[in-house]
């Protein structure tokens, strides 16, 4: 069963994402904020984590730093409402795997979520 | 017979002239008949034809200094009508001191320095504030496209001259003689371009602040020192006004550029206070976007079908459909206000044009206006900034919004002229139209006819549009609509969209 964190600071957000994972049969995490995410990040290893970049606190920026030091075979989707082109650089630069913006096509996420999984276990 | 009536100057000049050879040939004849015989007797001394040809050769030699004694013994008796020349020209002078417009000024003194004189050309040489050389401000006897070319660098031989001789009249003949002929040939060129025999400088206490360069009809034309001394009595005065008029013009330089920056600073406040807003806006609604738009996408995806009938899937496919077209605005909105610095790149003008018409389709509708366009041929990509060519289309389709009011059509073509290589944007509105005393104004800072706006936009267009050599104008009468013509040269973009800059905008905008 593949594993799956969603970070983002709106609960109800969090909830929708973990039901449609949830039917599709992924194990589903939800974390609100930044260092409760790295926490889970190494408790459950998952392999793909939806991350928001707008959170108060730790920002999602500093969140993928973090992750892609410490786990970088790990894949990252940044989900935010809205960003400027160079944000969206910086993304992609600190190693990102795709960038996509609010509010969500939950069919296009998830192909792109069973990508990154095809991506890994093909490497594996 | 009718050229001695109307040269009559010049006949009497003539018949003085062989008045006076007459009676030097006359005498020389008799002395040289007599005189060497009498020293001298030589049987072929006292031939007449020896006698005639010393008489010949004295005659030559005092022609020239009898012709132009003649001349100047003319001029003095034909003093009534010098006089009156100097009259109107010290007239003018007291006229010039009310002109503080440089190109005015310099109209106004070649051309009636020009035709007081009756002068073949004139022109009025004065510092280029922005070069740092000398150019013509106005000519008498020129092609305007002609003097517009010349140029004095600073350190021309002709300047160099008259800052040596102060505010002495320059006449070429005599200068150029006594120079070296390489020097010679430096300083021909120099009064050649500026197609003169004389120069007055033109001096405020020591600094130069201008020539008065000229060349007669006749060719063998003289002026004498009473002419020089009036000329230098004219030059002052004018020096003086022309140094003025210089300062008002760097003055008002000095002004339009304070004013541009000022614009500018308000502008990209205005800006800078929109993108935070929209910023903001764009977090707040897109979080509960998202979550409706999330929660009806995990019904409609749902495996299990049971609860769905097609009604529920119709509404729910419609929450989709609309939050994604909520969302849509507040994007467009902060892709306008964002990165107003944002580099140069290859742009499509009709795809900004279509994202443009799309941010206002929704009020133009509620105001029943409707938008069309037309395209014809190819419009070949745009080098430049997105949002600064975005605020272009926005603030003339806004322009005509508000002109409109509500129930009309604004029309939008675009064209490209693949000879001149220019491409062609007119934005037509069925609006009130604007008073003709408004249109010379309308491009100005601070213009406005509303009592709401601040009247920078068209005044940033047309900044924008002239920050790309291109150029835009109005045409328009009260009550019959109007016309913006915006016209941008081709510039070839000097580097393609590279394939990473794709990639982002597709990743923007996952197609659904």
């Amino acid at each position: 069963m593949s594993k799956l964190l969603v970070v983002d600071d709106e609960v109800e957000i969090c909830d929708f994402l973990k039901a449609f994972f949830e039917e599709r049969e992924f194990d589903v995490r939800t974390a609100h904020n930044g260092p409760e995410a790295l926490q889970m990040i190494q408790a459950e290893l998952p392999q793909v984590v939806l991350l928001d970049i707008h959170m108060p606190g730790m920002d999602g920026m500093n969140v993928l730093r973090q992750i892609k030091k410490d786990f970088p075979r790990t894949k990252v989707i940044m989900v935010t409402a809205i960003e400027t082109r160079e944000k969206i650089e910086e993304a992609m630069r600190l190693g990102a795997d795709n960038y996509i913006t609010k509010p969500l096509s939950l069919e296009y996420l998830e192909k792109d979520v069973q990508d990154k999984i095809e991506l890994l276990t093909g490497n594996r | 017979m009718s050229f001695y009536f109307k040269k009559r100057k010049v006949v009497a000049r003539k018949i003085l002239v062989g008045a006076a050879l007459f009676l030097t040939g006359a005498v020389s004849f008799y002395l040289f008949s007599r005189l060497p015989a009498r020293f001298f007797p030589s049987p072929w001394l006292s031939q007449p034809l020896f006698t005639v040809f010393l008489m010949t050769a004295l005659c030559l030699v005092v022609y020239k200094p009898l012709d132009s004694f003649c001349s100047q013994f003319l001029k003095n008796y034909f003093f009534k009508k010098k006089s009156f020349r100097h009259i109107t020209l010290m007239n003018l002078t007291e006229e010039l001191a009310l002109i503080l417009d440089l190109n005015e000024l310099a109209n106004l003194v070649v051309n009636t320095f020009g035709e007081v004189m009756q002068l073949k050309s004139v022109a009025l040489v004065v510092p280029s504030r922005v070069r740092g050389d000398f150019e013509i401000a106005s000519a008498f006897g020129w092609n305007v496209s002609d003097y517009r070319r010349v140029r004095l660098p600073q350190d021309s031989p002709l300047l160099q001259m008259v800052r040596e001789n102060g505010t002495h009249v320059i006449v070429r003949d005599r200068v150029v003689r006594m120079l070296a002929w390489q020097e010679a040939n430096k300083l021909t060129h120099d009064f050649e371009s500026l197609r003169c025999r004389w120069v007055i400088p033109l001096f405020v206490k020591k600094e130069l602040t201008g020539l008065i360069a000229f060349s007669a009809q006749v060719p063998d034309a003289v002026f004498d020192e009473s002419d020089f001394h009036f000329f230098r009595e004219f030059a002052a005065p004018v020096a003086t006004y022309i140094h003025n008029a210089l300062s008002v013009q760097e003055l008002r330089l000095a002004n339009s550029e304070l004013q541009d920056i000022q614009s500018q600073l308000i502008q990209s406040t205005k800006i800078k206070a929109i993108e935070q807003l929209a910023t903001g806006i764009a977090h707040e609604i897109h979080n509960p976007l998202t979550i409706i738009s999330g929660k009806a996408q995990v019904l409609l995806l749902k495996k299990d079908r049971a609860h769905m009938n097609d009604q529920v899937e119709e509404v729910l496919k419609t929450i989709v459909k609309q939050t994604k077209r909520a969302a849509d605005i507040t994007r467009k909105l902060l892709m306008f206000s964002q990165g107003s610095g944002a580099p140069k790149e290859s742009l499509r003008l009709e795809q900004i044009l279509e994202d443009t018409i799309a941010l206002v389709s929704y009020q133009t509708s509620l105001d029943g206006i409707e938008i069309t366009k037309s395209l014809r041929g190819t419009i070949p990509a745009l080098y430049g900034n997105v949002h600064e060519l975005r605020e272009v289309f926005l603030n003339l389709i806004l322009n005509a919004v508000q002109s409109i009011g509500s129930q009309g059509k604004i029309h939008i073509d675009m064209n490209y002229h693949a000879r001149d290589e220019i491409i062609d944007i007119q934005i037509s509105d069925t609006g009130q139209g604007i008073e003709a005393e408004h249109i010379d104004k309308l491009f100005n800072p601070f213009f406005t006819t509303r009592h709401d706006a601040v009247g920078l936009g068209l005044f940033v267009t047309k900044q924008i549009v002239h920050r790309y050599g291109g150029s835009i104008r109005a045409e328009s009468r009260k009550g019959a609509g109007s016309l913006f013509i915006v016209r941008f040269p081709y510039l070839e973009a000097s580097k393609p969209i590279s394939s990473a800059e794709e990639k982002v905008s597709l990743t923007l905008f996952p197609e659904t």
